[in-house]
């Protein structure tokens, strides 16, 4: 946990300099706006990273009964629905000056709006069951078929159409846009920054959600 | 195995037959829904092809999310602690999945029927569009029955039902949306096999989905 910890200050003073400061490629419509690819596009890749982690637990739960596992796995589904609305917020301002706009009815935007909604249901679905052992139990099973279903609708569905977000409708990623390496040197460790903030918080939250849990 | 799918399934039928409530609630269900839209869409009627499509499947969702969201419901507490016995998970998830699938074919053709003869038709190839109905019904019933049984473990259960279903179905309503849209026109293969083939897949990981999570689910 330390190193995590360590690695999330560290790489994250990085994205927050060098994001800010390094020499970008000049496109047109996109101009500085490229930089919010060192915070949009890391939001998600965490959202993905701590979803799978909450499903897997789930999955674990549901083979061992353990109730600890379903804590941990509820808890891993709320922090990533945090970073899933940053995700989106961060890209409603981005697509409000290129594409001039906060919302579009865009394949991409549908799915990851959709995919949040499953989300919120899952909550609900928590919400609405008083005994624990059955909660446990009933949103496990819906948390693993959620995340079977999200990765579809993020991944699948709006590569197969065209979408004016970036890295879709056969675009092949952001590899279009950086020819010379230059937005790799800060994206990747903004990845692993994120995640690892991701998982920070998901620690100290975990240890809240025991001291508040009358199990 | 296959014999015990049957058995339940024949079991359920016929209890369907039997009491047929649900059968006709649903049916008057579809009915003055699409009445309720002839209504409203007087005196023009729909002109839009994008009006027709969307209109008739939201219809259909709602029909089978009511129809489906019954058949776990029907069963008895008793019953069900007579199943655990005589049952393996996966025989009693199969023969629902049948027999939802069998429902909301019921359900559609019903619904095609009605709207095209109230509401006109668009759809120029058919031959295509009822396959495309058989695969819409399969893929909802794949997608509604395993939300069904989670929503029968929960009391207070019908609205939570829907509000687990439609997150979950909206992927593939988007799809099969797409491809009626498709179906008004001349039918080409090179145009549909993208959606076709994903709409496969998604069928596929429900159906594995539903076996590999019923087992956790059933008992109590």
């Amino acid at each position: 946990m330390k190193l995590v910890k360590t690695l999330s200050v560290l790489l994250l003073i990085y994205t927050a300099a060098a994001g800010i400061l390094l020499e970008v490629p000049r496109l047109p419509i996109l101009n500085e706006t490229i930089r919010v690819l060192y915070f949009h596009v890391p939001m998600w890749f965490t959202m993905i990273f701590l979803l799978l982690l909450s499903s897997f637990n789930a999955y674990k739960f549901i083979s061992t009964k353990n109730i600890k596992y379903d804590l941990i796995s509820y808890n891993y589904a709320h922090v990533g629905v945090y970073f899933g609305v940053l995700g989106i917020v961060t890209g409603m301002i981005w697509a409000n000056y290129t594409w001039g706009t906060f919302w579009t009815n865009d394949p991409k935007l549908n799915g990851s709006a959709v995919g949040l909604l499953i989300y919120f249901g899952y909550f609900v679905l928590r919400n609405s069951i008083e005994d624990e052992s059955k909660k446990a139990k009933v949103s496990s099973v819906y948390s693993v078929f959620a995340f079977s279903m999200l990765i579809p609708l993020i991944f699948i569905l709006p590569r197969l159409t065209d979408s004016l977000h970036p890295g879709n409708g056969g675009n092949p990623g952001f590899n279009v846009y950086d020819l010379n390496s230059q937005l790799r040197l800060v994206f990747y460790p903004a990845v692993i920054g994120f995640i690892c903030l991701g998982l920070w918080i998901a620690n100290i939250k975990f240890k809240l959600l025991k001291l508040t849990d009358k199990r | 195995m296959i014999n015990k799918i049957f058995s339940i399934l024949y079991k359920d039928l016929k209890i369907e037959i039997n009491q047929s409530h649900l059968f006709f609630s649903v049916g008057l269900y579809v009915i003055s829904s699409i009445y309720i839209i002839y209504i409203s869409y007087q005196p023009t009627g729909i002109l839009g092809l994008e009006h027709w499509v969307s209109i008739f499947w939201v219809i259909i969702l709602f029909s089978s999310i009511t129809a489906v969201s019954k058949s776990f419901f029907q069963e008895s507490g008793s019953r069900n602690y007579y199943y655990y016995f005589v049952l393996s998970p996966d025989e009693l998830i199969f023969s629902k999945l049948i027999y939802n699938f069998l429902f909301i074919v019921f359900v559609t053709f019903l619904t095609f029927l009605v709207f095209s003869s109230l509401l006109g038709n668009f759809i120029y190839s058919y031959s295509f569009f009822i396959t495309l109905l058989f695969i819409g019904s399969l893929s909802i019933s794949n997608c509604l029955t395993l939300i069904s049984a989670i929503g029968h473990q929960v009391k207070n259960n019908s609205i939570l039902t829907a509000v687990l279903s439609f997150p979950v179905i909206i992927p593939i309503l988007l799809i099969l949306i797409k491809l009626s849209k498709i179906s008004s026109s001349e039918f080409s293969w090179n145009i549909i096999q993208d959606d076709f083939y994903l709409l496969i897949l998604l069928n596929i990981i429900l159906i594995a989905m539903t076996k590999i999570l019923f087992k956790f689910l059933w008992r109590n």
